[in-house]
């Protein structure tokens, strides 16, 4: 028998329901709900879960399975012993279990999920509060309505809403008949509690995001990607907690995929970074909007970004799978090509790398090579990951050659190292104290130190004008899952 | 007739907690030094735990750290410093 608890407000919850539901054709499943009787049997319907469920309202199950975090799944004999567990969402383990208990897999690969994805903190192990608390609002999984503001018409609407809300720049006043015709783009219920955004964990209603994207721009039709963008920088991996703080450069880069690239008018061609279509730009200054009114990462406060990043005003790309001769990036990090997603990427800004008179791939990435060993600083080593920007004619240059994205990435890999005598004399500066740690090879003869810690850490993506061979270069901040890991979403 | 707006900021009731009482002497407590895991912070910690020690007569220190500076600090690291009378966080670069 499978026993699984979950919470009905846990977005990796109910990314695995669908998969319980296969299971639970051929073999006993049960269901351990943290949560109340109302928001359980909501939960039911919405996700037609196909088995029983039983609610845990003083905990006292979730205290005996001794879980941590939610989803858990534990098989268990006939005896009542405990074979397996596992918590969060993870394709593997579900088809290891589904296969012991004598079915087939249940989770395909290339179903449009992600391979994997951590959970939430058992409800038992979350901190007690009172009232009206962030907590409490999310266990409802329904939040407050927005309160309405009148601005009299003596008051220039511009001007209020310049001072009373967003950044530097004007916004769009978001007027009830504006968020109600950008709540007309979603089928979500306007008071649906989305995610609660780092670092003061402001409640991102449906109706909320609809205001910012107001201000920010954005047509109606955006709340399509606007409603995963919203779950993905809340994503516990990508740690907006932390990037939204840092003294660094980070700002999430946005890269959009598949068709609706097209269906929403995104652009991927020349000036794919700047001011070249609305889509790009609306949705990046939409989820900035989102994060500094909802999230409070303030640049006059907590956002303590000593430089800050242009992209803090909008940083939104679309790939140019088009001209991309490989995968595209959404496909790579597993979804079909046909479908549309979203990926995140916490970054500085583009770092140029030009070179107009290569002829073949080595001298192409070679340049690229020495753009990325500088990511971070230049003697720091394996803490970092980097985007690539390939442009069209750079990767033209080098599929013409019969190269594969995966000899680009581990040409790349091989070939971008720190000279060892970048070290000598500096026994003191940043990423000297680590060396113990660094792996030594030779390249074009010279003793260096490797730069990245895997192929993996190097991110590829096609996209911009097809004139002009400019290729760029998006340092990471702190990265992995000691900092901030990339995330991808489907967009529905 | 006014113009009426969906408040786009955060509304979201924030927790008041009410500030521990201000310690009035140093003398015989215990306190906790947080490193948050930049790599200068043990140098500055190990410096003001041996200043506290003998200049302000501290009775004991408890010593944590974050296993990065990126997140906020874990449970399993609050546990450590739970007991002491206060805690100073800390980091150097």
């Amino acid at each position: 028998m499978l026993v699984v608890l979950f919470e009905t407000d846990c977005p990796t919850c109910q990314m695995t329901i669908p998969y319980l539901n296969k299971l639970a054709r051929s073999v006993p499943v049960i269901g351990i709900s943290q949560d109340d009787q109302a928001s359980t049997e909501r939960f039911k319907e919405q996700l037609a879960v196909k088995f029983p469920v039983q609610l845990d309202p003083d905990f006292s199950l979730s205290r005996s399975f001794d879980v941590a975090f939610v989803p858990t799944l534990c098989l268990i004999d006939r005896d009542g012993r405990l074979l397996q567990s596992h918590f969060g969402f993870d394709k593997a383990a579900l088809n290891a279990i589904a296969v012991r208990m004598g079915c087939g897999p249940v989770a395909d690969e290339f179903d449009g999920q992600p391979a994997s994805k951590p959970g939430c903190m058992s409800r038992h192990l979350e901190p007690k509060t009172d009232g009206d608390s962030p907590v409490s609002a999310m266990r409802s999984g329904r939040g407050s309505p927005a309160s309405i503001v009148e601005v009299s018409d003596e008051d220039d609407l511009v001007e209020y809403c310049f001072r009373a809300f967003g950044d530097a720049l004007p916004v769009v006043p978001p007027t009830t008949e504006r968020v109600d015709k950008m709540l007309s783009g979603t089928t979500l219920e306007r008071m649906e509690v989305i995610a609660h955004i780092p670092p003061c964990y402001g409640e991102a209603t449906v109706e909320k995001i609809a205001a910012n994207a107001v201000m920010a721009g954005c047509v109606p039709e955006m709340m399509r990607i606007l409603v995963p963008l919203v779950r993905a920088v809340c994503d516990e991996r990508f740690n907006v907690h932390g990037a939204q703080a840092t003294t660094h450069f980070a700002a999430p880069l946005i890269i959009i995929n598949g068709p609706v690239r097209h269906e929403l008018g995104f652009a991927c061609r020349q000036n794919v970074f700047s001011n070249v279509a609305r889509a790009n730009s609306t949705l990046g200054r939409a989820l900035q909007l989102i994060l500094l009114n909802l999230g409070g990462a303030r640049p006059e406060g907590i956002d303590m970004s000593t430089l800050g990043n242009p992209g803090k005003f909008s940083y939104c790309i679309a790939e140019h799978e088009e001209e991309n001769p490989w995968e595209p990036l959404h496909v790579e990090r597993g979804f079909q090509l046909r479908q549309s997603a979203l990926t995140l990427f916490a970054g500085e800004a583009p770092h140029g790398v030009s070179e107009h008179n290569a002829r073949g791939p080595e001298q192409v990435l070679k340049s690229i090579c020495y753009a990325l060993a500088t990511v971070w600083t230049h003697r720091s080593c394996l803490s970092s990951e980097a985007v690539v920007i390939l442009c069209p004619e750079h990767a033209r240059t080098i599929h013409r050659a019969g190269w594969t994205k995966q000899n680009v990435r581990d040409f790349l890999f091989e070939n971008t190292g720190v000279p060892l005598r970048a070290y000598e004399n500096a026994a003191d500066a940043e990423g000297s104290q680590r060396t113990s740690n660094y792996q030594e090879i030779l390249i074009d003869g010279d003793r260096c130190y490797r730069k990245f810690a895997s192929p993996e850490a190097i991110k590829l993506v096609v996209t911009g004008g097809t004139a002009g061979k400019f290729s760029a270069v998006i340092g990471s901040w702190a990265a992995g899952p000691r900092g901030s890991e990339m995330v991808t979403y489907p967009v529905p | 007739m006014p113009t009426k707006l969906v408040n786009p900021m955060n509304e979201t009731p924030a927790r008041v907690a009410a500030p521990p009482v201000r310690m009035r002497e140093l003398k015989g407590t215990t306190l906790g030094l947080l490193d948050i895991s930049k790599p200068g912070g043990s140098f500055f910690l190990d410096r003001l735990e041996k200043l506290l020690k003998e200049r302000f007569q501290i009775q004991n220190v408890v010593r944590a750290s974050k296993p990065t500076y990126t997140k906020p600090a874990p449970e399993n690291v609050i546990e450590q410093l739970r007991g002491v009378d206060a805690v100073i966080e800390a980091l150097a670069d």
